[in-house]
């Protein structure tokens, strides 16, 4: 396939032409000129992108597609076309399946069923058996297998001495803990967020230290073991600053945060949207504030969707009845674009970059994979998006198979134009 | 006095105007003239049905709002499923429209889960009383309870008033804290410290630990009962010493320089957080509350089905 970009900005630090408008011409899935202005070869498909930005193809550390076990929420074809959608080039997907993915025959399956899709899959294997959080998984045959990390996804590890142990033993095989921190024992059966607003409404909160210590107990292990850490979806300003603080030390600690917690805030809960139900629980004003910032001076490096398709079963019911999470992936960038452009930051040019930072080359690092260029004669991985276009989240829209999303029919700012992978060229709806 | 509500349903204190309870209790003064008649019953709801569905147990409440409709003529019926029907499978929705169907008018309805009325409102085309949802708001409680204080004391502005219990799981907290607020009470809430949201004081709630500066500060005491069976773990070693801490007996109440109003929601648990000789004497006005339930109760259904008419 022939395509030409026509007048895209082009967003990468890595490349000679960061900052500057250029044409650019695909051709078989190679970029093979980047010019001012490009003559389009017979037979190449034009898309006009004046106003618009390009990127490497963005990179997702955090989604589930339920497949297998679940395939009435989502599937790997729907999950890959709402990552298609969201703009997204490269998904994790987390071991969150039934059967829980920890062995190397439900990595294979998964690495199978997405060969020749337009999106890269990279499996996340289970840390412990069935995520029970009791024995070690066979994590080197699952990485042998393809699994380019290991979680027990939103079942946190309470036993710090397994903990410990899986640090130790994935240093075995370059193998890297991505943890959830919540402690159970102290979130317990909580719905959302501990705070005024949780008062407010009678509902069992889930304190910020109940991450906290979790942080803080894996740092000490991480620390002790010399071993890298990842963290998933942290959401509380004390978060971020344990992690500012122990990157300061110079510990092998990243971590990610989902969009959504940029964007929302436990007020948002007032009508019991139970869309808004989501683990880890929206947090403060003080604690968005804290997460951008963090974003912003590389405390945090991923942004991530946690993409969690719910059925309308588990979601249109009793709040405290209803499942956490929401589906994310086709608004991830528009959710934090517009949390960014939301915020106080003045420089509006630095935060649009960190935030394609944390989409792009960020997450890529984490889990060691190489890192998509915007040079002539480097493959074609991108993503183009228009990050001032107002659009409107229609529920017919959405490719995912499910709905749970409070987004819809809401305005978001930053819309994803479409993506250039496998020398394939989708448009985005 | 505007004389309709701002609401289409009662789902709780917070959705409501300080116009809506002077109105509630205003009507509600009414009907306690009507309930003290010879004849107790009026024709104001005749024709309308009310499904009173309880989905969590309730003796006192659901007695009282049926003696409430009954009192205004409506037809009744009662749904009581303390296991609730999620055991069965089906949802929520689902049993409210199967009775819905049934050309029911007005449903009041009381479950374990903080929300449920207002999700049930969002869902369902009926009014809706909640009459208490989980750990949220029992909002007809705080609406009896503020009328029985002004019954007693005049007026509810200006008087304090503590909350003395376990503070995390009420809902008649919850629902007293924004109703006393509203009519401009000072509030504080008295219990163990393992009992009280850490965030309750951003409500603008006064918090003390110490009983007897507590019942030292206030003008009336409502006692809530400690519910055992809303908590799944332990949150004071024994019940012994929960009495010890913040029972309230004749000695205590005897030693405080003045005199205070007693009040509880029920049921009580005698010598556990109140003694007999305090929930009996002339300090206590707990059964002036149950008679105040049926009138508020009386008010409240009447004043949502006339929103029904228009």
């Amino acid at each position: 396939m022939k395509l030409l970009l026509r007048s895209v900005k082009i967003l990468s630090p890595r490349s000679p032409f960061h900052g500057k408008t250029q044409d650019i011409l695909i051709e078989g899935g190679i970029i093979t000129a980047i010019e001012k202005s490009i003559a389009a070869p017979r037979g190449t498909v034009i898309h006009e992108g004046k106003g618009q930005q390009v990127s490497t193809g963005w990179m997702d550390l955090h989604a589930r597609f339920c497949d297998p076990g679940f395939e009435h929420k989502e599937d790997l074809n729907t999950g890959l076309d709402a990552a298609l959608q969201g703009g997204f080039t490269g998904v994790a997907v987390m071991p969150s399946t039934a059967p829980f993915m920890h062995t190397k025959s439900l990595v294979e399956y998964v690495i199978r069923k997405a060969e020749g899709k337009s999106v890269d899959v990279y499996p996340v294997g289970a840390i412990t058996q069935n995520g029970a959080g009791k024995e070690l998984a066979e994590m080197y045959d699952m990485q042998s297998s393809g699994a380019v990390a290991f979680s027990d996804d939103k079942h946190p590890i309470a036993d710090a001495g397994l903990m410990l142990r899986a640090l130790l033993y994935s240093k075995n095989f370059d193998g890297l803990i991505m943890h959830y921190p919540d402690d159970r024992s102290i979130s317990g059966k909580g719905n959302m967020n501990e705070g005024v607003s949780s008062t407010r409404l009678g509902l069992a909160g889930i304190p910020a230290i109940a991450e906290e210590l979790t942080i803080a107990r894996d740092l000490k292990l991480a620390a002790y073991a010399n071993s890298p850490i990842h963290f998933s979806t942290i959401s509380t300003a004390g978060a971020v600053q344990l992690i500012r603080d122990a990157k300061k030390k110079g510990l092998k600690v990243s971590c990610d945060v989902a969009a959504h917690n940029l964007l929302f805030s436990d007020k948002d809960l007032d009508t019991f949207d139970s869309n808004l139900k989501l683990m880890p629980p929206l947090r403060e004003a003080k604690d968005i504030k804290a997460l951008i910032d963090g974003l912003c001076d590389g405390t945090i490096d991923a942004v991530c969707s946690d993409h969690t398709p719910e059925d309308v079963e588990n979601k249109k019911k009793e709040f405290d009845y209803a499942h956490f999470g929401m589906i994310a992936l086709e608004t991830c960038f528009a959710v934090a674009n517009t949390a960014f452009s939301k915020s106080t930051k003045s420089d509006k040019d630095a935060i649009l970059e960190s935030l394609i930072g944390a989409l792009t080359d960020k997450p890529r690092s984490i889990l060691s994979l190489a890192l998509p260029d915007i040079k002539v004669g480097a493959k074609a991985n991108l993503t183009i998006f228009d990050p001032n276009k107002e659009w409107l989240v229609a529920k017919n829209q959405l490719r995912s198979k499910s709905a749970n999303s409070p987004l819809v029919d809401k305005k978001l700012t930053g819309k994803v134009i479409g993506v250039c992978h496998k020398d394939q060229w989708h448009l985005a709806r | 006095m505007k004389s309709s509500l701002s609401v289409n349903h009662l789902l709780g204190i917070k959705g409501l105007q300080l116009r809506d309870v002077e109105l509630i209790l205003a009507t509600a003064d009414t009907f306690k003239d009507v309930l003290n008649r010879p004849i107790k019953k009026v024709p104001s709801l005749r024709d309308l049905t009310i499904a009173n569905l309880f989905f969590e147990n309730s003796t006192r409440t659901r007695l009282s709002f049926e003696l409430a409709e009954k009192r205004l003529s409506a037809d009744v019926v009662n749904f009581t499923s303390s296991s609730s029907s999620v055991t069965k499978g089906e949802t929520l929705i689902d049993t409210v429209n199967n009775i819905l169907a049934m050309k029911v008018d007005m449903v009041v309805m009381r479950h374990p889960s903080p929300g449920a009325a207002a999700f049930l409102s969002q869902h369902v085309r009926s009014r809706i009383v909640n009459a208490g949802d989980g750990t949220h708001e029992h909002p007809t409680q705080a609406l009896l309870d503020a009328f029985s204080i002004r019954e007693k004391l005049g007026s509810v502005k200006g008087k304090k008033v503590v909350i003395i219990g376990d503070i995390l799981h009420s809902r008649v907290a919850l629902s007293n804290i924004f109703c006393l607020q509203l009519l401009g009470a000072e509030v504080m809430v008295c219990g163990p410290t393992t009992l009280i949201p850490k965030y309750i004081s951003e409500l603008g709630v006064r918090v003390e630990h110490n009983l007897r500066k507590a019942l030292q500060w206030c003008d009336v005491a409502n006692v809530l009962r400690i519910q055992l069976e809303r908590q799944d773990i332990k949150y004071f070693p024994s019940l012994r010493e929960y009495t010890m801490l913040f029972g309230i007996n004749k000695a205590l109440l005897d030693s405080l320089d003045k005199q205070i109003v007693i009040m509880h929601p029920g049921p009580i648990n005698r010598g556990v957080e109140i003694t007999s000789d305090v929930a009996d004497s002339e300090h206590s006005i707990i059964l002036d509350q149950v008679e105040n339930g049926v009138a508020v109760r009386m008010a409240v259904l009447y004043l949502l089905a006339g929103k029904n008419e228009k």
